[in-house]
């Protein structure tokens, strides 16, 4: 039973991270029906960023570490916004009439181009956070030591899908994006600029991605150029199980993969963990081909 | 003009003899090419030995380079060359599958070939009677981590390794030894490289309760897992094998997770202690104004030192003698990385490989 919560906890802190740069892929899949293979590297970005900032601004000893987290959060999800709006327009705006097909292919461009830029930009070898940002400790959970910071990692991000599931819901925009999603035409035709609409997917879910980055540079401290990779590939994962298109859908997928794998870990093996998980993707999959809260088109984001 | 005459026919005659007394050693290195650094290092080594040597008087050695661009087939072609040069022995190479490409163009010249850094098990296992090598085997590291384990009293020990065909085997290896040993394996078990989040692995080894863990993959994952294993407040002691002996080890893990870390790696050259070794690196630092930094470019020193000893033991430059006498006449021969006697397959016997611990202000510390 003790193993079997720590293993949960461990699944929902990786798992978070997971639904985090879900989103971005699923924001980007319901309004233009594009896989964003960039996404990922534009998490790796966000990871970059962060480690730039802190050091050449040493902002930990200003303002201590909470402000300085919180300040270096902001910069760097408004700086992988930034980011994302200006992919949009050089790789994927021009392409916007041109067979899907063009789009995909110009997208996994901008993933290599972009994980190129980091490797030329920081080096190809391992970069290291500072250590002693955040506070190591570990609380006590009826007898079993978990690290207060996965508990954080969870919280964050639940804070920030809470506040884009809110922002999709409550808001002018949100409810614009909605409709671009549902019909772009329509929308067009119902007063909504869904070149704007675009825009803000493109700055949101790279955002959320830039966040992710910073996450685990902060907390894992390793960060490389091609960490991208593995976390896009889970991440993309992670939306197709909740069913892509779908923003609740991203986050329970993230949570759902992040928790397989533990658990997959835990009591079968090691090794297979990846294989389980994917497995378990299939068997979802052939039961429900849209996903788990994937529904009607007309019901997408 | 009889004069002349005269001094041409003594020179010639000096020279004769001088030919007769100097034998020539070849060096197959990586002079160019992503190893050069270490290719160049061979070189200047091997180069300062014999200078070294010759200027005992004795028997005169010439050093005949090649480059083998750390690539299979200029190495082949580097050893077509050196095979007609009339060379004894030939010192080298750095890579395994370099060193494969040339052994059989040397076997059939009956040129002794020396490998230096070629670790793979299958060179010597080919029945090859020319070929030896001054640097261990791959299986070695197993042993000499089933013999740490054991020193360091785990009765139980988990063994992670990555699913890569170096880390499996050697996890494999040291596994077998322990068993036979009477040592429990509780947890035997490989990660995903290239990930982050390694908590699921040390949660699952934390319950099987080992006394210490052995990691036989490569230092990002060792890392990592350090530095988590210290936030989940678990502190068991851990080995890693000679892929983690990288300083990028401790910035990962960070200087508090990382102390106390054991790793098996073959000596750096400055924690050579022999003293053969402190006064050739003396003497190193004297004629290249810098350290030797690579372990196997000492190692090729060594390699030129026993194909030196294996001439004048001998007393032959016929390489069959040459062999026979590295073989069986050869008795522990003071090299620099210590005593070197080889088997009969041409492999080095004894262990290189030693224990280093990470010591508290980051440093790799030999035991």
């Amino acid at each position: 039973m003790e193993e079997f919560v720590q293993q949960l906890t461990n699944g929902l802190a990786v798992g978070s991270i997971y639904a985090l740069i879900a989103l971005g892929y699923t924001m980007v899949y319901g309004v233009l029906k594009l896989i964003n293979f960039a996404h990922g590297d534009l998490f790796t970005l966000g990871a970059y960023l962060g480690l730039t900032l802190l050091t050449s601004f040493s902002l930990q000893d200003k303002m201590g570490p909470l402000a300085a987290v919180g300040l270096l959060a902001i910069m760097v999800m408004g700086l992988v916004a930034l980011i994302g709006a200006l992919l949009d327009r050089v790789a994927y705006k021009p392409l916007r009439e041109s067979p899907r097909l063009s789009a995909v292919v110009s997208a996994l461009g901008a993933s290599i181009f972009l994980q190129n830029t980091v490797m030329l930009i920081y080096g190809a070898r391992f970069r290291v956070y500072p250590q002693d940002i955040l506070p190591r400790t570990v609380i006590d959970f009826f007898g079993m030591p978990i690290p207060l910071m996965r508990i954080l990692i969870l919280l964050v991000s639940l804070a920030m899908m809470v506040a884009l599931y809110t922002f999709i819901q409550k808001t002018r925009i949100g409810t614009a994006i909605r409709a671009a999603a549902i019909d772009q035409g329509a929308a067009r035709l119902m007063g909504i600029n869904v070149d704007r609409v675009i825009l803000i997917v493109f700055m949101v879910g790279p955002a959320l991605g830039g966040a992710a980055g910073l996450m685990v540079g902060l907390y894992y401290g390793q960060i490389n150029f091609t960490m991208g990779w593995v976390y896009g590939l889970k991440a993309f994962t992670a939306a197709i199980l909740g069913g892509i298109g779908n923003i609740p859908g991203a986050m329970l997928g993230g949570l759902l993969l992040g928790v397989m794998e533990a658990l997959g870990a835990a009591y079968i093996s090691i090794a297979w963990k990846d294989a389980i998980a994917f497995l378990v993707l299939i068997l979802i999959l052939i039961v429900r081909p849209k996903g788990i809260l994937g529904e009607r088109v007309a019901e997408k984001i | 003009m009889k004069k002349i005459l005269g001094v041409l026919l003594a020179l010639s005659l000096a020279s004769a003899v001088f030919a007769a007394e100097t034998v020539r050693i070849g060096l197959m290195a990586p002079l160019t090419g992503p190893w050069a650094s270490e290719g160049q290092e061979m070189k200047q080594i091997v180069e300062l030995l014999a200078d070294q040597l010759n200027a005992k008087g004795g028997t005169q050695f010439e050093i005949v380079a090649e480059d083998d661009a750390g690539d299979p087939r200029t190495a082949s072609l580097a050893a077509q060359r050196l095979s007609t040069k009339n060379v004894v022995a030939v010192v080298g190479t750095y890579g395994s599958s370099i060193t494969e490409a040339s052994q059989s163009i040397y076997d059939e010249s009956e040129i002794i070939q020396i490998a230096t850094g070629s670790t793979a098990v299958r060179l010597t296992e080919k029945g090859l009677n020319f070929f030896f090598r001054t640097c261990p085997r791959d299986d070695e590291q197993g042993r000499v981590a089933a013999k740490t384990i054991m020193s360091n009293g785990w009765k139980k020990v988990a063994i992670l390794h990555d699913n890569t065909s170096y880390a499996k085997g050697l996890a494999e290896e040291a596994e077998g030894l322990l068993k036979k040993e009477g040592v429990e394996v509780v947890f035997f078990d490989a990660l995903t490289p290239g990930e982050r989040d390694y908590a699921a692995i040390i949660t699952k080894m934390k319950s099987a309760g080992p006394d210490g863990v052995f990691f036989t993959g490569y230092y990002p994952e060792a890392g990592l897992i350090l530095r988590q294993k210290m936030d989940m407040g678990w502190s068991v002691p851990f080995l890693g094998g000679d892929a983690t002996n990288n300083p990028d080890l401790v910035k990962i893990a960070g200087e508090k997770a990382a102390d106390g870390y054991m790793l098996l790696s073959p000596p750096v050259p400055q924690d050579l202690t022999t003293e053969a070794a402190t006064s050739f690196i003396n003497a190193y630092k004297a004629k290249y104004n810098a350290e030797p930094g690579s372990i196997w470019a000492v190692l090729a020193g060594d390699a030129f030192l026993v194909a030196a000893a294996g001439v004048d033991g001998s007393g032959s430059t016929d390489t069959t003698k040459v062999a026979d006498y590295l073989k069986s006449g050869m008795k522990d021969f003071p090299a620099l990385t210590g005593s070197i006697n080889f088997d009969k397959k041409g492999d080095r016997i004894g262990d290189l490989y030693k224990v280093y611990k990470v010591d508290g202000a980051g440093k790799f510390i030999m035991q």
